[in-house]
């Protein structure tokens, strides 16, 4: 039943992404659009095998997303610290508010000037950026998760004769893990806004850059194929962290504990 | 009753919105309409021609019935794309990226040269005398590769290492501004490839110095922008377009002859002192002159590193009639 709905979900993926290939291809060869800004498909997929094959466009990807998960571990320990805390105490329930109050509105871009200032153009600045787009939404959803537990559960698993900590471990992480999976998936699509944002305005952090960059060169080079060959890059990871990743995070808990449909 | 007006409001909500996406469509399309001219200018002593064609109104002067709008942009890809939306009639850059918006089939030719100016790489290390001393830990800041700037580090790394892209990946993009204060806060960038005013400035500072300039990278003087203008525009709009080359002609025989009151304008458009003004657009390798100098060794660069694929074999193909270069 499910291996079945699994096929259908694919299926129809592929066919509005085929859809959705044809209209543009149509548009393309309509030449409404100049052709260097409106490329057709197969020079795109040729540009991209080009740059898959001379290793360019893998590099750059793998770095990016090393930094992300860089940038999304250390989000998610301090998340998980900020918002435990102000489970904890009314005092820093207080603070983490204020805090979120302050940050959460300020894009991670607009803070690049400051970040330049502060530590320089290197990789700490563009994980500093992907930290910050990470960790307020993150704790935010925590945080909802957390205050969306009935109490009644608690009392429950008092009855049963559990300690705090087995309180912690048995109701309360599995219980807040839907807000945390969204809070998750929310911080991960944020990190990788930053990180391509934060790409484009420093150059090559590293040796030889990420993904930002990639596209950014692509850009002044004129070769337009080439940049919708970065964001075709963007978008399957996009799609395979989705569909792959989360789906079978959500299928392995929540959904297996009928939490979520 | 009340779904009946629910549903009218959103029949006029639909009609409302594509009346504005229909509206969008054919105020986009009007872009040459017959008399006017959309410049697109970038800051900086390079384009101090254009300053006093705004200023003195010369260009209005030349085309009464005209009308003239100047755009700001912050780069040059910003321009070329703008040329291709049709938003833009003239554009001025450097010669390398408009050989590689020509390569990659943009319909526009050169129109004019505007200036020459003395560009090189500035770094604070006493310790680097040439770029043969960079290392692969320098980060070297300049507008974008694909830049004027980038392409003559490039034939400077040609030239020493025969390696055109040694520092390819040591680049930091930056605006002028931004890369001189990353600079002088010497921290992570340890050299600049920057163009007047600013390669002066930072020069001024006490054990900055210069490690490569334009002309040694290059081997010879070339004119650093260029006026650029479309097909469109130029077969459109003829009389638009002489008259926008008469009117660069004067306003760069005014700084030529009249340095001392083009100091005054341009010292009010820049907001420096005009004695600063005055010695920047005299100084040595200063040059404001229509002439289009180094065209064919960018594009044999270009073309041998791969950042064009293709060259010209008549200049005609890249310039407009009239327009003066180097044979």
């Amino acid at each position: 039943m499910t291996n079945k709905f699994m096929d259908n979900k694919f299926i129809l993926r592929f066919f509005w992404i085929v859809i959705l290939g044809i209209i543009w291809q149509v548009i393309a060869l309509s030449e409404v659009f100049n052709l260097t800004s409106f490329p057709r498909i197969e020079t795109l997929l040729a540009s991209l095998i080009k740059d898959i094959l001379n290793g360019d466009i893998i590099i750059q990807t793998l770095y990016s997303l090393r930094l992300i998960l860089k940038g999304l571990m250390f989000g998610l320990i301090i998340s998980i610290i900020l918002s435990g805390v102000s489970m904890i105490s009314k005092v820093f329930e207080g603070f983490v508010d204020t805090i979120i109050a302050i940050a959460h509105p300020l894009p991670g871009i607009s803070l690049l000037p400051l970040v330049i200032l502060w530590m320089g153009i290197g990789e700490r600045a563009i994980i500093f950026i992907i930290v910050h787009s990470v960790v307020w939404p993150l704790t935010l959803n925590l945080l909802a998760g957390f205050r969306a537990i009935p109490n009644i559960y608690k009392q429950i698993g008092k009855n049963y004769g559990l300690n705090s900590l087995k309180i912690i471990q048995y109701i309360l992480v599995p219980a807040s893990l839907p807000y945390f999976i969204t809070g998750l998936k929310i911080g991960w699509a944020r990190a990788w806004r930053a990180v391509i944002s934060a790409e484009m305005v420093f150059g090559a952090a590293g040796n030889a850059g990420g993904l930002g960059w990639f596209i950014f060169k692509k850009r002044v080079f004129m070769d337009t194929s080439g940049l919708f060959g970065g964001l075709i890059v963007i978008i399957l990871i996009g799609i395979m962290i989705e569909d792959l990743f989360f789906e079978k995070f959500e299928k392995m808990t929540i959904k297996k504990w009928g939490m979520s449909i | 009753m009340k779904k009946l007006r629910i549903k009218s409001i959103y029949v006029l909500l639909t009609i409302f919105v594509f009346s504005l996406l229909l509206n969008g469509c054919t105020s986009n399309n009007d872009t040459s309409k017959n008399k006017e001219i959309k410049i697109a200018e970038q800051y900086g002593l390079a384009y101090a021609p254009l300053q006093i064609m705004k200023d003195k109104k010369i260009l209005e002067k030349n085309l009464p019935e005209g009308e003239v709008i100047w755009k700001q942009m912050g780069n040059t890809a910003a321009i070329r794309e703008g040329m291709i939306a049709n938003q833009v009639d003239v554009g001025f850059m450097a010669i390398p990226p408009f050989l590689i918006g020509w390569d990659k089939g943009m319909d526009w030719k050169i129109a004019s040269g505007v200036s020459s100016m003395p560009i090189g790489l500035v770094t604070y290390k006493s310790e680097i005398k040439t770029i043969k001393d960079l290392t692969s830990k320098d980060r070297i800041a300049l507008p974008q590769p694909g830049s004027i700037q980038h392409i003559m580090l490039s034939m400077a790394s040609e030239k020493t290492f025969n390696d055109s892209r040694k520092f390819d990946n040591q680049l930091v993009t930056m605006a002028h501004p931004d890369g001189m204060n990353a600079l002088l806060a010497k921290k992570d960038i340890t050299a600049h490839f920057t163009s007047p005013p600013y390669i002066f400035k930072e020069l001024e500072h006490e054990g900055f110095h210069k490690v490569l300039s334009g002309k040694e990278a290059m081997g010879k003087d070339f004119t650093f922008i260029i006026g650029v203008t479309t097909k469109a525009f130029h077969d459109k709009n003829s009389e638009g377009y002489k008259a926008f080359v008469e009117s660069l002609k004067e306003a760069i025989s005014f700084i030529n002859k009249h340095p001392d009151k083009a100091a005054d304008i341009l010292a009010k458009e820049y907001d420096l002192p005009k004695k600063e003004v005055l010695k920047y657009i005299t100084a040595d390798g200063t040059v404001y002159s229509q002439e289009v100098n180094g065209l064919e060794d960018f594009a044999d660069f270009m073309k041998r590193n791969d950042y064009i694929t293709k060259s010209f074999k008549n200049k005609k193909e890249v310039l407009w009639e009239d327009v003066t270069d180097d044979k």
